[in-house]
């Protein structure tokens, strides 16, 4: 699964860490989901995309062969 | 998120102090072949068959016996440390902590054994009484090492 948040979170001039903080997770989860290197739950999911204010598809997409 | 089986992550810090301590004073009694006979008192023992290390024919079921309780402190002092440290909460713990935690676990458990089977294979006669020993506590250890390995890559 691919995602927005690195664009996403340039648009909203944060940081990792800062995006971290607002839903309560480590930066080491930002950083991990950002480089494709952990899907996050629907939990986890919504809450980020319910902070840029998007619908969750706007955020997170499918890849190929998904 | 619902993390099971952790304790507070305030056990972080005296967990680590309790396995670090542990492992150094287990190197010395280690290098001191067990000699030692510092706090040697009676102990129960469940069961007793004393035929290679000590000749007084107190064997049987639920005897009490004398022994040096430094092995056993130390022993306890890394198996203690070592589960405070590996089950105890971060600073902030989240489903994607928790899932780097039961990776390790995976690779730890595998690793161990895989290191074991090798040493069932090259290791023989008394020297494997040590590769024993070890086996006491490598699965904690390994486990303690890779995870935090992985959350400091990530």
């Amino acid at each position: 699964m691919k995602n927005n948040i690195k664009i996403e979170r340039a648009r909203h001039d944060m940081t990792q860490g800062d995006l971290a903080e607002k839903i309560g997770v480590s930066r080491q989860s930002i950083n991990a989901i950002e480089k494709g290197k952990y899907v996050p739950s629907a939990l986890l999911a919504i809450k980020i995309a319910k902070l840029f204010k998007l619908p969750v598809e706007d955020l997170f997409f499918l890849e190929e062969g998904e | 998120m619902k993390a099971n089986y952790l304790i507070s992550n305030k056990y972080k810090i005296p967990g680590w102090i309790l396995l670090i301590s542990g492992l150094i004073l287990g190197v010395f009694l280690m290098i001191s072949e067990y000699e030692s006979d510092a706090l040697e008192m009676k102990v129960l023992a469940i069961y007793n068959d004393n035929t290679i290390f000590s000749s007084d024919d107190n064997a049987g079921f639920f005897k009490i016996i004398e022994n040096s309780i430094l092995d056993e402190l130390i022993a306890l002092a890394i198996i203690i440390g070592g589960l405070l440290v590996g089950f105890s909460k971060e600073k902030v713990e989240d489903e994607f902590i928790y899932k780097l935690r039961k990776d390790s676990l995976v690779w730890a458990i595998i690793f161990n054994y895989i290191v074991l089977m090798f040493a069932v294979v090259f290791i023989y006669e008394f020297t494997f009484f040590d590769v024993l020993v070890y086996n006491m506590f490598t699965p904690l250890l390994f486990f303690i090492i890779r995870f935090n390995f992985l959350k400091f890559r990530a």
